[in-house]
């Protein structure tokens, strides 16, 4: 489970040979990670700074060596070893779907390349070591590996130490990247303004370096297959992956569904067997929820929207006020409102609600139930003792909230013969039978049960849920901007990922002339889309939205375009103009279909495991014209979804596919065609006997995905 | 020229003698007499003084002070006569700035020149600037406590054996202070000035449990409304209120609205802030549960411990860099520091294991068996054990994943017992398992190795060996009782003076120590100053937190009652029980005025509630400023290019004596 293992989980698939200088890459970089901070580090001194340099040059000799093999992929030529390459090199392998997969896989080889060089300064026997361990992975992961498809509730698999070709597949398959707050921040490889070679020097190393940490990352990244049920009793299966909160799910969500996207939507899991339930909040690491489940669980995950999720934002005063002055009306004009938001959120520490009142807590093993006078602060909830005063030295702690969620119980009057029906649960996450460490607590009222909720969900979270919530209102209105905006969009999309590309071109040291004024021209279609805008009521209001889709974008742009950059540098230029409309539309008419229509090339790839190396050109020659158009499923992550736009994918020469498209499609042929069954046959070891095994779930997954859609 | 005289020494013109007393010529010297006319400006008459004194100095502080109207006669183009003057009047010729004995929030006394003619509000503003705290405008000076209530202390008050004198100190012109070696330039001239930035900056570790026991301590509300009765009035001077020259004032954060706390810039602000509250939290003038209370402190164990080795012009440079550029160059030393490549990919490969013989129990009901020697392996963040090493490779016996489980430590170092309970949660429920160690150091690497697997980490997360520390001194702590001799440093004086006396009564040390630890688990990582902020943040998540007491007594009611003031609210509170009556929120003030005549406040709220109190504690313009401060800096913008407006503050603290 160690990064080695990771980065080696790419060696049995295997496709194109890369060589790395090891040795000096390793230490180099290693070197080069603890100075991300790029032009903020300081303290740096000269010889920092030719360290620095070095690493440059080494990032761009060894992108460079990608390149050119990228080009002799399908000649299947091993890049003579370059000059510097120290004697201990290291051979690994990484295999591919197809080329326009490897291309977009290419990044991880970067990475993949610096594990392996880590690797590498082990010794032979290390690596056999390594070698067996990644065995052990792929049994492991057999193991845990359930049969993918999806029982009573939300099954999953665990798809960990799985090898790495799968996921990077997922990944572009999975249409709506994952807008991950992590990712975020680390993954643009693109500087926020291009700018020339040198000066981005800086910044161009603390990019590579945070997108080789990413990469790291993503090696190793879980992924489960989660069914969600709808309101409307269907169900949808989606992918959810290790890194992804119950944001990015719920954006997921909302593509799929076309609902109005506004805030109460929510993930709500429930536990028919304790009967409670609870909304996940925002920020909420699904997978890490949804192992605390057991095998056998009953759990469900709704898609629904539940009004108590940020009622306190849109009336704070039925929480800060209620208690007070009971002549405060329920209503409140919005600028007291904000105020009060602001005032209890937005100081240098949260103001959790003076909450207060007897509740009935149910005694342990029985069903009988206690009336207590219970009080809520900042560190836990208290009780006064009986015969004493509710100051705070005599209050008795109850509990505290670290390590425990708060639950609806649900039905307890006739479950556990509670006085109300109002009641809330306390309990750590991982338990799910009933037990003595689960506290059950009852409310007078409704209102009083929302209070506590609440209260409890702020004191635990604090400043977090505001954060969320104003994501989410951000997104709402987001959503609601978008209809309007449709037709601008794409220049945003194309002005955002051609920047990441330049960016990533200039980072890697390789100046691509016919770049730049495509990238004006895109800005100019940025800017111009900013000013379209309809602006909302205040500055920040009409900010947002524009950043949104350009961050959201940028995910998407910095996790793929990259490598057909390289590549149509190594290839020859194209116009790349055309391309970004296309791209954009793609992305915004993606809405129904979020799982790509799995390329049909793929469902014949994985059953039959070609022997290693052997070519097999008849069995994989795709149909002619699906070339084009598999290369632009595989490209785009969300997948041109509507018929026509794809027709007409396929008809033109793609910008973006079109990156990709220069070498004729004969030569795409020939790659795929040497790729494929190198990467089903290179591992005779497990990874070869679990990798169809994941992807015919995944298959499975998809398919059935598309029927619902359809 | 003033004073045409007769041959016979009578005068003709209008002049008259006006006496002036002089400070500097004596204490018995005879005040100067002046000649003077009603249409002399104040300037002319200040520099017929300084002729007639013919002292040489530099004059240029001094001004005239009426001392029968209690008014400095600042505006020297103004004549006698618009002043009023009369030849009865007796002025003194006084610097303006003089120094005093200000006691800071950290219980230290420090000696620095105020202004004694400006108000007060400004006069705050002056020495802040002097002791590098932004926003003056949350602090001001109280009156120290009579001399009677300082008898009851029978030690000397902390801190006042050395005294730490700014008075010396010129600020640099400009308003932008420059940092030099890390910390504001105007304390870089001298040794003493260096050391005495570090007392701002760096809370004091030399506190004793006695310290806090020999502070007086309020113990109900009436108690806590007294100090608010000695708030010096922020639009009057100090001159005007008859403090003294070198007379002891404190300066406090009076109002609990701390606006923009940036560790950047606030490393005094911060560290004086920190300060209050810790004495407001160890005194109980905050009040906080048992719970709470230890992780207080914890968190004060932690700032104590880091302070002992903390270098001010450190904090200030490390504050300056970013967290990450800090991190990385740790890892850079790190990595730079001569261990081998494969040593290092060994680190980065290889999660370190613990496996050991050690003594199992797991609870059950009604079972009375003991611990049970097992071997137990402990890797990454789970626990497997077995019968015994032989079977190591087989199946364990059982397997525990600590990953977010309790970890709570039993030890009773006289007893030799070294427990580590782990309350492991499963979807059944939370099971119980005791871990018995042999001896210390296996402690600390097993209970270190447990803590990091709660959290989801392993034992080659960075913070593992500084957790075994941790664990190991605070094993040392409890250890040093009675044998030992009492060291110098903090470590050695025990936990006691980490918590109110409250609970030094009710805990033995030996309870309180492992309970302090457990709350310092949770805190254990925090730098020195997210600690303190850690510290301010929990003291304000306080209920009580931020509330000044006054007794007053509302219109229409016979008996005493509790008026708190809070940034955002007034809550009107019964005084012997405490419950909270009635709560107004400012938001909903309408408006409020002050009859002065009968000292009567009266606040009308929406909705046309209508309040009014008079105060019995303290004086009516203090509940008056403070409710008028509040509200005035809640006026304050994130602008930061924008200045306070005085004047507002003025308008809405001062009543009618301002202006």
């Amino acid at each position: 489970m160690n990064a080695a293992g990771a980065g080696c989980a790419h060696c049995p698939g295997s496709g194109c040979l890369i060589r790395a200088r090891s040795v000096l890459l390793a230490p180099a970089a290693r070197r080069a990670c603890s100075s991300p901070g790029g032009p903020a580090s300081r303290g740096s001194s000269s010889k920092m700074e030719q360290t620095c340099d070095d690493i440059d040059e080494m990032f761009s000799n060894l992108l460079g060596e990608m390149d050119l093999l990228t080009q002799s992929l399908g000649v299947e030529t091993v890049q003579p070893p370059s000059p510097k390459e120290s004697n201990k090199e290291y051979n690994f392998t990484v295999g591919f779907k197809d080329l326009n997969e490897s291309l977009s896989a290419l990044e991880d080889n970067d990475l993949d390349a610096l594990m392996a060089d880590l690797v590498a300064d082990l010794t032979e026997v290390e690596q056999k070591t390594v070698q067996a361990q990644k065995t052990s992975h792929y049994s492991q992961s057999e193991v845990t590996q359930p049969s993918t498809s999806v029982c009573a509730a939300a099954s999953y698999d665990y798809k960990s130490n799985v090898p790495v070709t799968t996921t990077g597949r997922f990944e572009d398959d999975l249409p709506p990247p994952p807008p991950d707050p992590a990712f975020n921040l680390p993954l643009p490889p693109p500087p926020p303004e291009p700018l020339t070679q040198e000066e981005l020097e800086t910044q161009a190393k603390a990019d590579k370096i945070k997108l080789a940490l990413e990469k790291l990352k993503e090696a190793k990244v879980k992924k489960l297959v989660v069914k969600v049920h709808m309101n409307d009793n269907s169900t949808k299966s989606l992918m959810v992956d290790e890194r992804q909160v119950a944001r990015d799910v719920l954006d997921n969500l909302f593509e799929k569904t076309h609902c109005d996207c506004n805030v109460d939507w929510c993930l709500y899991e429930i536990y028919p067997e304790l009967q409670i339930e609870r909304f996940f909040e925002d920020h909420e690491n699904v997978i890490e929820i949804l192992s605390d489940w057991t095998r056998d669980s009953e759990n469900k995950v709704l898609f629904l929207e539940k009004n108590e999720k940020y009622a306190v934002f849109k009336n704070p005063q039925n929480f800060y006020l209620a208690n007070k002055g009971k002549n405060e009306g329920k209503e409140m004009n919005e600028k007291n409102k904000e105020f009060l938001l602001e005032e209890s959120f937005c100081g240098t520490s949260v103001i959790v609600p003076e909450l207060e009142g007897a509740l009935y807590l149910k005694e342990d093993g029985k069903k009988s139930w206690k009336r207590r006078y219970f009080l809520l602060r900042a560190s836990g909830i208290y009780y006064v003792p009986k015969g004493k005063t509710k100051t705070s030295r005599d209050l008795a702690c109850f509990i505290q909230f670290e390590n425990l969620n708060i639950y609806y119980g649900t039905q307890y009057k006739l479950k556990y013969k509670a006085p109300t029906d109002y009641c809330f649960v306390l309990k750590h996450p991982q338990i799910q039978k009933e037990s003595q460490y689960i506290k059950y607590l009852c409310c007078d009222d409704q209102g009083t049960l929302q209070q506590w909720v609440t209260g409890i969900r702020i004191a635990k979270y604090g400043k977090t849920l505001y954060d969320n919530y104003k994501r989410a209102v951000q997104r709402a209105s987001l959503a609601s901007g978008w209809a309007n905006l449709a037709t601008v969009k794409p220049a945003v999309t194309a002005g955002s990922s051609l920047t990441d590309i330049t960016g990533t071109v200039q980072a890697n040291g390789q100046i691509l002339q016919s770049i730049p004024p495509a990238r004006l021209e895109a800005q100019k279609h940025t800017e111009m889309t900013k000013d379209k805008k309809p602006n909302d009521v205040n500055g920040c209001r009409s900010v947002q939205p524009t950043s949104q889709p350009q961050t959201y974008q940028n995910k998407r742009a910095s996790i793929k375009p990259p490598p057909p950059q390289r590549r149509s540098s190594a290839v020859s230029s194209t116009p790349l103009q055309p391309a970004q409309p296309k791209r954009g539309s793609a992305v915004f008419t993606s809405d129904p279909v979020t799982f790509p229509p799995p390329p049909p090339e793929m469902a014949e790839d994985l059953p039959p495991p070609p022997p290693d190396f052997c070519e097999d050109p008849p069995d994989f020659v795709p149909p002619p014209p699906p070339t084009c158009s598999s290369s632009t499923e595989d490209l785009l992550p969300p997948p041109p979804p509507p018929p026509p736009s794809q027709a007409s994918l396929s008809n033109k020469p793609l910008p973006v596919t079109k990156k990709v498209g220069p070498p004729p499609p004969k030569r795409q042929v020939n790659t795929e065609r040497t790729e494929e069954p190198k990467s089903m046959g290179l591992p005779p070891s497990g990874g070869g006997s679990g990798q169809p095994d994941l992807m015919s779930d995944l298959m499975k997954a998809l398919q059935k995905k598309r029927g619902n859609t359809s | 020229m003033a004073g045409l005289k007769t041959a016979s020494g009578d005068y003709i013109d209008a002049s008259w003698e006006l006496s002036v007393a002089v400070e500097e010529l004596g204490p018995e010297a005879e005040p100067l007499t002046l000649r003077v006319t009603g249409d002399v400006h104040i300037g002319g008459v200040m520099l017929q003084i300084v002729d007639k004194i013919k002292v040489k100095q530099n004059w240029s502080d001094h001004a005239l002070w009426w001392e029968q109207k209690k008014l400095w006669l600042l505006k020297t183009n103004w004549t006698l006569d618009k002043y009023g003057l009369q030849a009865d009047a007796r002025l003194r010729y006084t610097p303006q700035h003089k120094p005093v004995r200000l006691q800071l929030p950290n219980r230290r006394m420090i000696c620095v020149h105020a202004s004694f003619s400006e108000p007060v509000f400004r006069a705050v503003a002056g020495i802040c600037r002097v002791l590098s705290i932004r926003h003056a405008e949350e602090l001001s000076l109280l009156r120290a406590p009579k001399e009677k209530d300082k008898k009851k202390r029978k030690g000397p008050v902390l801190g006042t054996e050395d005294e730490f004198d700014l008075s010396g100190v010129v600020l640099p012109a400009s308003a932008e202070q420059q940092p030099f070696r890390g910390m504001p330039a105007h304390f870089s001239d001298s040794p003493a000035t260096e050391a005495c930035y570090r007392m701002l900056s760096v809370s004091w570790t030399g506190l004793t449990p006695e310290h806090v026991l020999k502070m007086p301590r309020p113990s109900n509300l009436v108690e806590k409304a007294q100090i608010n009765s000695r708030w010096l009035s922020s639009s009057r001077s100090l001159m005007q209120q008859d403090v003294r020259e070198n007379e002891q004032l404190w300066l406090r954060f009076k109002y609990y609205n701390f606006f923009d706390l940036e560790p950047k810039y606030d490393a005094v602000r911060i560290t004086q802030l920190y300060e209050q509250a810790r004495w407001a939290v160890l005194l109980e003038e905050t009040e906080s549960t048992e719970e709470e209370m230890m992780v207080f402190a914890a968190l004060q164990y932690h700032i104590n411990k880091l302070s002992l080795s903390a270098d001010p012009t450190e904090t200030a440079g490390e504050q300056g860099m970013d967290d990450l550029d800090s991190a990385l160059s740790n890892l850079q030393v790190k990595l730079e520091g001569g261990t081998s490549t494969s040593d290092m990919l060994e680190n980065l490969t290889t999660i370190p294991e613990l496996k050991d013989y050690l003594r199992v129990f797991r609870p059950r009901k009604l079972t009375l068996k003991g611990y049970k020697q097992h071997w137990v392996v402990f890797k990454e963040t789970t626990i497997s054990y077995y019968k015994s090493r032989e079977e190591a490779l087989g199946e364990p016996v059982q397997q525990l994943n600590l990953k977010g489980c309790e970890v709570v430590p039993d030890v009773n170092i006289s007893g030799q017992k070294f427990c580590i309970r782990l309350l492991v949660p499963s979807p059944e429920g939370m099971s119980e398992v005791y871990l018995r160690c042999e001896d210390e150091q296996q402690y600390a690497s097993w209970m270190a190795g447990c803590r990091l697997a709660a959290k989801g980490r392993t034992m080659a997360d960075s913070t593992y060996q500084s957790e075994v520390q941790n664990i190991l001194s605070f094993l040392q702590l409890q250890r040093a009782s009675p044998d030992a001799p009492v060291a110098p440093d903090a470590e050695a004086m025990g936990t006691q003076w980490l918590v109110s006396p409250r609970y030094q009564k009710k805990f033995k040390p030996k309870q309180l120590t492992p309970r302090i630890l457990e709350a310092h688990q949770n805190v254990a990582q925090l730098s020195l100053t997210e600690a303190k902020m850690r510290f301010i943040q929990a003291w304000q998540s306080l209920p009580d937190f931020g509330i000044s007491y006054f007794v007053v007594r509302f219109k229409g009611s016979r008996k005493d009652e509790i008026l708190g003031i809070a940034n955002n609210r007034l809550i009107r509170i019964d005084l012997a029980v405490g419950d909270v009556v009635k709560t107004w929120r400012y938001s909903n003030m309408r408006q409020w005025n002050v009859n002065w005549d009968i000292r009567q406040v009266a606040i009308e709220f929406d909705e046309h509630i209508n309040v009014a109190f008079s105060s019995v504690s303290a004086g009516c313009n203090i509940v008056h400023e403070y409710i008028g401060g509040y509200i005035f800096l809640s006026t304050r913008s994130t602008d930061k290019g924008r200045g306070l407006d005085e004047e507002l503050f003025y308008k809405l603290t001062g009543g009618h004596e301002a202006l």
